[in-house]
């Protein structure tokens, strides 16, 4: 993988963008996400984390983790805390609206001509070939996520990297082999990272920069 | 008569009480079939247009909004599903006052290498839906190494799928 990838949060020093500029990458994300959630994900990789540097690989994955708690669209959640770290309240507000007006208004336009196209024998092929795209565009940007995980893991040794792994396989195997609710097997995930990964004795309590989240507006 | 305010808290009421794009559907489908203000044959509509629109697959319900009750419906459906994960910011509230605590990273480790299992597990059900054949894997194959070169724009990479899609189908 590349070093960039690897970027972490308190290294990325690009300046936070202005409106516009936030709500122009938005709008862009929200009309090329065809396919579904896999393409917002990648393009939201791309455009933040690789081709700006405004937020860390790690970090985008820690506020998608926080996204995993909240009802309704995960990548809804995902655009708000961008949005808020970007930018605050203002960020908040053209990055949802940058990312759901102009492509909620294509499906508008879709949905009244949806009688002239459904039985087009064309659009059912070419939504054959790009179903199968996302699955690859999911394994990239899952890759993107595993990059800064993976070398974290490697890092404390091979013990935590061999365990890192089991339970990245095991998680899979969990819900497509065992078909387990993905609730269940995320709650059980984070209950057996707080087990294995703790270290309940020596070293220093983590610094107060270790964690992201704070909204840069409110920075000094 | 559809009651809008009543018909915009039950798309909320669907939206707040699911998680992801599509969980919602059974909530809708029971609470506006029961009270007459939509058919079947709507839902099956517009989770199909919900596939071919871009943004989130989620956005489907905008589709049934327009199709249920013209403009209005489609904004009602729109605001019904953007504001459920403003509650992220508790969440993410909630989180920066833990943050410090030794458990916590040990939990993020494990909710980070879950979220890389569970792309893994959505990759493997798309390709092992009925209809995804070998051709399916190779497109799958291909927009993964053009994805992962960074170079190729994701619209180039899907209109190349969907034009495979057409010739071998």
């Amino acid at each position: 993988m590349n070093d960039s990838q690897n970027v972490k949060a308190r290294q990325v020093a690009a300046a936070p963008p202005n409106a516009a500029v936030l709500l122009r990458v938005w709008t862009l994300i929200g009309l090329q996400s065809f396919g579904g959630g896999a393409s917002t994900q990648l393009l939201i990789q791309r455009e933040f984390v690789q081709r700006r540097a405004w937020i860390g690989a790690e970090e985008l994955l820690q506020l998608w983790n926080l996204c995993l708690f909240t009802p309704g669209i995960n990548l809804i959640a995902l655009t708000i805390l961008i949005g808020r770290k970007l930018g605050g309240t203002r960020g908040i507000a053209v990055s949802v609206v940058g990312l759901l007006l102009p492509s909620a208004a294509v499906t508008c336009i879709l949905a009244a001509g949806f009688e002239a196209v459904q039985h087009s024998t064309v659009v059912h092929a070419v939504l054959r070939g790009v179903v199968p795209a996302t699955a690859g565009i999911m394994a990239v940007v899952g890759a993107n996520f595993a990059a800064p995980v993976a070398s974290r893991a490697v890092a404390d040794g091979p013990r935590i990297a061999g365990i890192s792994a089991a339970m990245i396989i095991a998680v899979t195997l969990s819900l497509t082999a065992l078909k387990l609710s993905a609730a269940e097997v995320i709650v059980g995930a984070a209950l057996l990272g707080v087990v294995i990964f703790t270290r309940w004795k020596g070293g220093a309590s983590l610094p107060e920069d270790s964690f992201p989240l704070s909204d840069r507006s409110s920075l000094p | 008569m559809i009651n809008p305010l009543i018909y915009f808290l039950l798309f909320v009421k669907a939206s707040l009480f699911s998680t992801g794009g599509l969980s919602n559907l059974p909530s809708l489908h029971q609470d506006l079939i029961g009270a007459g203000w939509a058919v079947d044959a709507q839902f099956g509509e517009s989770i199909a247009i919900g596939q071919i629109s871009p943004g989130p697959n989620g956005l489907w319900v905008v589709s049934l909004g327009y199709l249920t009750y013209g403009f209005l419906g489609a904004i009602l459906a729109l605001f019904a599903i953007a504001i459920p994960p403003f509650l992220v910011l508790g969440v993410a509230a909630v989180f920066a006052r833990i943050a410090r605590k030794r458990w916590v990273d040990g939990l993020m480790r494990g909710l980070s290498l879950a979220v890389i299992g569970v792309m893994a597990s959505v990759c493997w059900t798309i390709l092992r839906q009925p209809g995804v054949i070998w051709s399916g894997w190779l497109i799958a194959g291909g927009a993964f190494l053009l994805a992962a070169s960074r170079r190729v724009n994701l619209i180039v990479i899907l209109a190349l799928a969907g034009a495979l899609g057409s010739i071998i189908y």
